[in-house]
């Protein structure tokens, strides 16, 4: 154990003397959870803008009350005309208009709301959802009374925008807390990616030591393999904890970020770290120098990374790339640290996150270790 | 006693035979040498023997250890300086020499009291706590062969340690080498230079195309080319009928004596001075003009070229 102590305290002080490695590991992180952490919570308080347009009675007034359930967005009771100029203007990201005659669109099953809108902008896509189910809610709450009951439907429309429905309490929750989340995810996703560059350049340096002949000496000494082996493996996790532990830390004086149970968190982060560790010592098992693990790894670690929701969540992209996602393991990290960071802890889900990563941690170590050439 | 015994060492890479059944013994104390050009096979052999890899077929055994079958014993008693400058070369002399202490199983006071002793030896005393990679070669070759020899090793092997440096960095070394075999420490010295050899080990290998075509003290190895000194006479290169200077020449000395390299006449024989009036009288008398003379005592390297037709620097 002396032998693989010794290794470890040799890696740690290389690791801790090269600024480029602090830059990597520590600063550049810190800057960007700091950049993009700030941009999303900046957009949080500038809620896109949604006009409506309806009249003052009794119905159009509980209509508007559902539809304001929704707090991801500014809603702005004004005039057709304005409504218009806005949307045209691109300062709302759509209009809706809530017709007078409301109870004879549901009569002639047409649509419901008329939307004003110019381009269909991501913004307008995570409206529509919201526009749909309010609409449907209406129409099953007017399908409910009858057409006998014609006079408790808004009474109906009332209770229903005044109910703390399971369904819009749910939302609601997940808004208050979904901006920390998202700014936690960014950052362990930030933390993630600088890891990997930093572990697999670590790695890599076996390359260098085998062509400078430091590896061959320590081969050639009563140290083992496993010894050896181990040293290596365990500076390299070692300096993924004290990165991650030090972006907590500093995350939570900047962000006040919260990270969920630690019980759950430490054991992942781990098993998180120890794949990060295999990939850099795939990496350096399938190349020859330090110059090709460098430019395989910048290609492997970014598009991993964009498939694996690293950069933007995976529920934004397509079905066919969601399905794709599952096959780089940044997209289990990022679902697993969601499961944790955001509270909602589903153990069936982190335990799926935590097998994948798992797999992933042998199938890397494996390669890893074969390519390592222990002569 | 036998420090190390290697016997019908191979080593086949693909096709490719890098070694081919190499056997010799080193007894404890001993300076052998292992002489041989570049791609020889000499480190191959040293790599087998340290337990870097091991041999296609045959055995070595250090003392009564098997060193393929008990490899990380064996390489306690062994000492290994590698063809590389094997150091880190962002730590000091120290930190490098404490590193690799620690990894031969020195710790604490010993550990130190080793470390000054190296760092006296290589004489860096005064650079010690210098970063290596502000080091001259020679420098970083001195705490190379330190970093080898903290733990008092039985045995220890140099493979090529002095390629690269100035001449009084090698003066450093080859003494270093010679007071540390004076001391008891059995050597084993590889080098395409011949004057070390031939300087510090008292038996000598000749290793070519990964094959052991030579073995013996110096004496002995020369007694293979019969002792014999190497005169070499520049021609002048006016003249053009020096083909005919060997035929003029075969009633005094052997056919196998005599080389015509252009304008060069080499001949091998074991009293230069008593001939050589006479074979300049001969060649002149051909009509040729012989510019210079050169006599060239029997050495490692002509040893080389005898047995192999080739110049050890070839």
């Amino acid at each position: 154990m002396r032998k693989t102590w010794t290794i470890i305290r040799l890696q740690l002080k290389g690791f801790f003397k090269s600024p480029g490695s602090i830059v990597l590991m520590f600063v550049l992180p810190v800057l960007f959870s700091l950049i993009f952490g700030g941009m999303v919570a900046n957009s949080e308080e500038n809620k896109p803008l949604v006009n409506i347009v309806a009249k003052q009675d009794e119905n159009s007034t509980r209509i508007v009350e559902l539809l304001k359930k929704n707090n991801h967005f500014e809603w702005k009771k004004v005039s057709f005309a304005q409504a218009k100029k806005n949307v045209a203007e691109q300062d709302a990201i759509a209009a809706v208009v809530i017709p007078t005659k409301i109870q004879q669109r549901m009569i002639d099953k047409s649509p419901l709301f008329d939307i004003i809108v110019q381009r269909k902008t991501e913004d307008y896509l995570a409206l529509y959802p919201h526009l749909q189910g309010t609409a449907e809610l209406i129409a099953a709450s007017y399908q409910a009374v009858g057409i006998q009951g014609e006079e408790l439907f808004p009474k109906l429309l009332e209770a229903v925008a005044s109910n703390q429905g399971i369904k819009v309490e749910q939302q609601l929750l997940q808004a208050d807390d979904s901006t920390q989340t998202s700014i936690n995810l960014m950052i362990v996703g930030f933390a993630i990616m600088f890891m990997m560059f930093g572990l697999s350049g670590a790695a890599s340096t076996i390359l260098d030591e085998r062509i400078g002949g430091t590896w061959g000496r320590l081969m050639v000494s009563p140290a083992s393999k496993l010894q050896i082996s181990l040293g290596y493996l365990l500076s390299y996790f070692l300096m993924g904890w004290i990165q991650f532990a030090v972006l907590m830390a500093v995350m939570n004086i900047l962000f006040d970020t919260t990270w969920g149970n630690l019980a759950y968190l430490i054991p992942f982060a781990s098993l998180v770290i120890l794949t990060v560790v295999g990939f850099g010592l795939m990496i350096a098992g399938l190349v020859k120098t330090k110059q090709q693990a460098s430019a395989i790894s910048a290609v492997l670690i970014v598009s991993t990374c964009m498939l694996g929701g690293v950069y933007w969540p995976i529920d934004f992209v397509p079905e066919l790339m969601q399905k794709l996602a599952l096959a780089v393991p940044q997209s289990w990290v990022m679902s697993g640290f969601k499961e944790i960071i955001s509270g909602s802890l589903h153990v069936e889900t982190l335990l799926k996150d935590t097998l994948a990563l798992l797999g992933f941690s042998c199938l890397f170590f494996f390669i890893g270790l074969r390519g390592i050439k222990f002569e | 006693m036998n420090m190390l015994t290697v016997g019908e060492l191979r080593k086949s890479f693909g096709v490719i035979a890098a070694v081919n059944g190499v056997s010799f013994a080193v007894e404890k104390g001993e300076s052998f040498g292992l002489l041989g050009p570049n791609g020889a096979g000499k480190s191959t052999i040293i790599n087998m023997i340290t337990g870097l890899f091991p041999p296609t077929s045959g055995a070595v055994h250090m003392k009564d250890i098997d060193v393929i079958k008990n490899t990380k014993q064996a390489q306690k008693l062994i000492g290994v300086v590698p063809q590389e400058i094997a150091l880190y070369q962002s730590m000091s002399a120290r930190e490098n020499l404490k590193f690799w202490g620690r990894m031969y199983d020195l710790s604490g006071s010993t550990l130190e009291k080793s470390v000054d002793e190296v760092l006296e030896i290589i004489g860096l005393t005064e650079r010690a706590k210098d970063k290596v990679e502000t080091f001259s070669g020679g420098m970083k070759r001195r705490v190379n062969i330190g970093a080898a020899i903290l733990h008092r090793p039985e045995l220890l092997i140099m493979d090529e340690p002095t390629v690269g440096i100035d001449p009084q960095s090698r003066n450093h070394i080859l003494e270093t080498v010679k007071r540390l075999n004076s001391e008891g420490m059995t050597i084993i010295y590889t080098s395409h230079y011949m004057e070390e050899v031939e300087y510090l080990c008292e038996r000598i290998g000749i290793i070519d195309h990964g094959e052991l075509i030579a073995l013996g003290t110096l004496h002995e190895l020369r007694e293979t080319i019969g002792d014999h000194s190497k005169i070499v006479l520049s021609l002048d290169n006016k003249t053009s009928n020096h083909e005919i200077i060997p035929q003029t020449l075969t009633g005094h000395f052997l056919e196998k004596d005599i080389q015509l390299n252009d304008n060069q006449l080499i001949i091998f024989h074991k009293d230069p001075q008593f001939i050589l009036s006479d074979l300049i009288q001969s060649v002149t008398s051909t009509g040729t003009k012989v510019t210079s003379v050169d006599i060239i005592e029997p050495n490692l390297e002509s040893v080389f070229l005898h047995l192999t037709g080739r110049s050890l620097r070839d």
